[in-house]
């Protein structure tokens, strides 16, 4: 209905994609939320645990950043931009709805394979309480802190970034989430070589 | 059991690199010495491991509908915006008749017959004019929201739609659009077009401004009649189309050219 045309996105950077949207393309925004959307999505699952929450929060994000464009600054990658975007989108939902992140939903089969409801202490994976629940007891900062880090492999910098504090501080949230999770995902699992321990990397994802 | 035994905050610190030198240097001693410690330290190493290693989920396909959705009528609305917008600014109006200038008021309902051209939406370059400057100099109460520019709706229509009630016929047809743009008839008001109706007379009226879009009936049948000025001043271009007129697929039942 519009007089502006659809036009090829193969291979336009996202930057572009949004000036595009900015400028009033009304494909470039779909676009850009198809290609990250995936991502955006595992992050707004893992923050509030709740598909149903996730759900509305990644929209309300999605809605947002579509709004907000115009006000994107080039200093840092989009990814990161709307990343940010979600973060805060969920932030919202978690102060205003008292979300409780550590009760699943159980009716979401791409879930369930993230969040055994029963987990199994002799589970070959080892993992004795599952990843979710255990996520669901960390403070709002240090869950998004070691989602970002250690679950999508994000930079500290990126993630410093993201959440709009300093490197130091995500380091240091995210050195409190694994203390807390350490215990909860403690038992039936494999042991590496003691001669390792030492030296070992916090973040655990190859950057 | 180890007076020294280190806890996991501690760890995690260190691994983190965020302990002081000497407190860094006394907690690797230890490790180098406690297998208990060496332990608790490969448990934080693991929890890394078991974030990253747990799957991704993927968007539901309902979710990534839900979202395309809700994108698409958000652009739909800043589109339609946009695109009028371009439509305004280039729009140059060539002298209408002065029977035409009523009609895009009478569309709406009301009878103002003293409008001058330069009042009515987008002539003379005004594209630039706020709407609000159309409306107070000279079209008064509801009517400005009939002359084709509604300030606060949004999108806003570059027309209104009339329900003459007349019953055109093909043989007749210009005859009695002549008659009902002149005013002869007594107009009475429709509701502003939805989208399928704008994009349908904006595909056919293309870069002119319709004079009439009248909700009618065309043999016995409901039609719209569409008319927009002609190639000469006087003359106008009619479209007859059925109701189920989009932009894809008008349905036009007669076209008469310069009647």
């Amino acid at each position: 209905m519009t007089s502006v045309s659809m036009r090829r996105v193969d291979e336009v950077p996202d930057k572009e994609l949004l000036a595009r949207h900015a400028q009033g393309d009304p494909h470039a925004f779909a676009e850009l939320v198809h290609r990250h959307r995936d991502r955006m999505w595992a992050v707004a699952l893992r923050t509030l645990g709740d598909p149903e929450e996730a759900a509305d929060a990644l929209q309300d994000a999605c809605l947002s950043a579509f709004r907000a464009a115009d006000r994107f600054r080039g200093d840092a990658a989009v990814t990161t931009w709307l990343h940010r975007i979600v973060v805060n989108a969920c932030l919202d939902r978690v102060r205003r709805k008292s979300v409780r992140p550590a009760t699943p939903m159980g009716d979401d089969a791409t879930f369930d394979a993230v969040a055994p409801k029963m987990p199994d202490p002799t589970d070959a994976h080892g993992v004795s309480l599952d990843v979710h629940s255990a996520l669901g007891q960390l403070p709002f900062e240090q869950r998004a802190a070691l989602i970002l880090v250690d679950m999508m492999g994000y930079s500290v910098d990126d993630a410093a970034q993201v959440m709009e504090v300093p490197p130091g501080t995500i380091k240091s949230r995210c050195a409190r989430g694994r203390a807390r999770l350490a215990p909860l995902l403690g038992h039936h699992r494999n042991r590496r070589e003691p001669k390792n321990v030492g030296g070992v990397e916090g973040g655990g994802m190859p950057k | 059991m180890n007076p020294a035994h280190l806890d996991y905050d501690v760890l995690a610190d260190l691994a983190e690199g965020l302990l002081e030198d000497d407190q860094a240097a006394s907690v690797s001693a230890h490790l180098d010495t406690c297998a208990d410690c060496r332990d608790l330290s490969a448990d934080l190493t693991d929890v890394s491991r078991i974030l990253a290693e747990a799957p991704a989920p993927s968007m539901p396909a309902e979710l990534a509908d839900r979202i395309d959705t809700a994108i698409a009528a958000e652009s739909l609305n800043t589109a339609a915006v946009v695109s009028l917008e371009e439509r305004r600014g280039r729009r140059h109006w060539r002298i209408l008749s002065a029977a035409a200038a009523a009609v895009v008021v009478l569309g709406g309902g009301a009878a103002v017959g003293t409008i001058a051209l330069d009042n009515t939406n987008g002539e003379q370059g005004s594209a630039s004019a706020p709407p609000q400057d159309n409306a107070r100099s000279g079209i008064t109460g509801s009517q400005q929201e009939s002359g084709g520019m509604a300030p606060n709706a949004a999108p806003a229509p570059a027309f209104a739609v009339a329900r003459s009630g007349t019953d055109y016929r093909a043989g007749t047809l210009a005859a009695q659009v002549g008659q009902v743009v002149a005013g002869n008839q007594k107009l009475s008001a429709a509701d502003a077009p939805d989208t399928r109706l704008r994009d349908c007379v904006l595909g056919l009226a293309g870069e002119r401004k319709p004079v009439l879009v009248d909700q009618a009936e065309y043999e016995g049948n409901p039609a719209t009649v569409i008319a927009v000025p002609g190639d000469t001043p006087g003359k106008l271009n009619v479209w007859v189309v059925g109701p189920e007129c989009s932009a894809q697929n008008q349905h036009v039942l007669k076209n008469i050219k310069n009647a």
